[in-house]
């Protein structure tokens, strides 16, 4: 398993009002006052997002750019977007003029001081809404036509908030794949090996080797594996096993992860 | 002790110690001038040695840094060194904080763009070094800010040369960086004194 750490600058954008600085309240810890958004024009968050790929993991950290939505405060508002590398622009469903807006004036604005950058459309208080309004089929339109996924959300009731970060970190990670990747393509052959390079890369990731070799001498007795001539049966028990412990350790989607991926080599593997 | 004498106060001291020589060399009723002369020179020899031996204290006192933030222009923390502990603060967040403050500074009130470089609190300083890809950010707690602001610029320029360039275009994967602990620990452990 690789493990990467990937920073991302993000900026959300909007009118005022529309609900900016409530959605990321809603979605991370706060750890400044939210007047530095009115003192100083901007203020930061950060989230950290765990991605599990094959043979990789990314701990993909947010950086969550509130930048105060007065149109004519563009100067420092330009500072604060250098380098963003993705984009929430934000509608309050409630007034069709924050929606046009996002068209007419903010995503042309940072065209001009960022260029094309993954992109997620907003519809936020979706709560005050009827049923499906003309205002949401308008900003589903507008997304349809740029090519960016749109997404109608609360900020109140707590709606799609969550989608909107993890949609964006999706296209931020778009082609990030393990360095390791090809190299592991010609992976062992024999049970014999394929069990050698578990017990190996258990170790590598439990990190503390001696209590790591216990455990694996544990789960193998358990399960009744025959190191000199192992079964294809007993060592897929006893994978079972280290995957238990790794929940424990790791966190259950990377111990998930690395099941699957060790039971398919069991299974392939030549025994 | 040492470490709280300023530059300033050294040259008070000094100015003070030959104003008081020359005054009383003025005032003595001297029988020749040979003798006034020899007085003086004495004066003069005496207060050279006084200022250089204070200022070899202040030299050889060391600026304390506490903490260094290496960043990018765009606010992204990419290291940070400490000596002291603060479990409590994210300095991902405080890099960025840092970053927007500096942004609002220039353009509120620097209509050609300048750079802010140093942030002055009543007991500890913010130093702010820049080029093109590379910020550095040093806190000190030691008010001698004068002498590790040469360090810090010498410091950046290398990194800018060693790692602009990929900075230029980095999309965040700390891996794709390389290894910058080494002028870093090269800035921390005094190196780039003269
Ligand atoms: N009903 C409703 N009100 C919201 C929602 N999100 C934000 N608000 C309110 O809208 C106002 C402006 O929100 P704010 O986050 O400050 O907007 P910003 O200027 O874009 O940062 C506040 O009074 C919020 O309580 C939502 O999803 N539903
Ligand atoms: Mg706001």
């Amino acid at each position: 398993m690789e493990l990467k750490e990937i920073l991302k600058k993000v900026v959300l954008l909007g009118d005022g009002g529309v609900g900016k600085t409530s959605l990321i309240a809603r979605y991370v810890v706060n750890k400044f006052d939210d007047k530095y958004i009115a003192t100083i024009g901007t203020k930061v968050s950060k989230k950290d997002i765990q991605v599990v790929r094959p043979d990789l993991i990314i701990n993909l950290k947010l950086m969550i750019w509130d930048i105060l939505g007065q149109k004519e405060y563009s100067k420092i508002r330009t500072s604060s977007m250098s380098g963003a590398q993705g984009l929430i622009l934000v509608g309050d469903l409630s007034r069709p003029e924050t929606v046009r807006s996002l068209e007419d004036f903010w995503l042309k604005e940072v065209k001009l001081s960022v260029g094309n950058i993954p992109t997620v459309i907003v519809g936020n208080k979706v709560d005050l809404l009827k049923k499906e309004s003309m205002e949401a089929a308008t900003l589903e339109a507008m997304g349809e036509r740029l090519g960016y996924p749109t997404l109608l959300c609360s900020a109140k009731t707590g709606r799609n908030v969550e989608e909107i970060f993890s949609t964006l970190g999706e296209m931020l990670l778009e082609g990030v794949v393990s360095t390791a990747k090809t190299r592991k393509e010609k992976a062992p052959q024999t049970l014999a090996e394929v069990v050698d390079f578990i017990v190996q890369d258990f170790c590598a990731q439990y990190g503390d080797l001696e209590k790591a070799m216990l455990i694996v001498q544990h789960q193998f007795e358990e399960a009744g594996v025959d190191i000199r001539k192992p079964s294809k049966d007993a060592v897929l028990r006893a994978l079972d096993g280290l995957a238990k412990a790794e929940e424990l350790t790791l966190t259950k989607s990377v111990a998930r992860v690395n099941l699957e991926e060790r039971q398919r080599m069991v299974i392939l593997s030549k025994g | 002790m040492e470490q709280d004498i300023k530059i300033e106060t050294l040259i008070v001291m000094s100015v003070a110690i030959f104003a008081v020589l020359a005054t009383v060399a003025f005032l003595v009723p001297f029988e020749d001038s040979n003798t006034k002369l020899f007085f003086i020179a004495l004066v003069t020899v005496l207060t050279a040695i006084n200022v250089v031996g204070l200022f070899m204290v202040w030299q050889s006192s060391p600026t304390i840094v506490d903490e260094v933030f290496l960043m990018t222009p765009t606010g992204m923390l990419l290291k940070h060194y400490t000596r002291r502990l603060r479990p409590d603060q994210d300095t991902d967040i405080m890099a960025g904080m840092l970053t927007a403050v500096q942004n609002f500074v220039r353009d509120s009130f620097d209509e050609a763009g300048g750079r802010l470089n140093e942030i002055r609190f009543e007991n500890y300083d913010i130093l702010i070094s820049h080029t093109k890809n590379v910020v550095l950010a040093a806190i000190i707690s030691t008010k001698k800010p004068e002498k590790l602001r040469v360090e810090l610029k010498n410091a950046n320029d290398d990194i800018e040369k060693a790692f602009g360039e990929r900075l230029s275009h980095w999309s965040g994967d700390k891996s794709e960086l390389g290894d910058v602990d080494v002028l870093m620990k090269k800035l921390l452990s005094g190196k780039y004194r003269k």
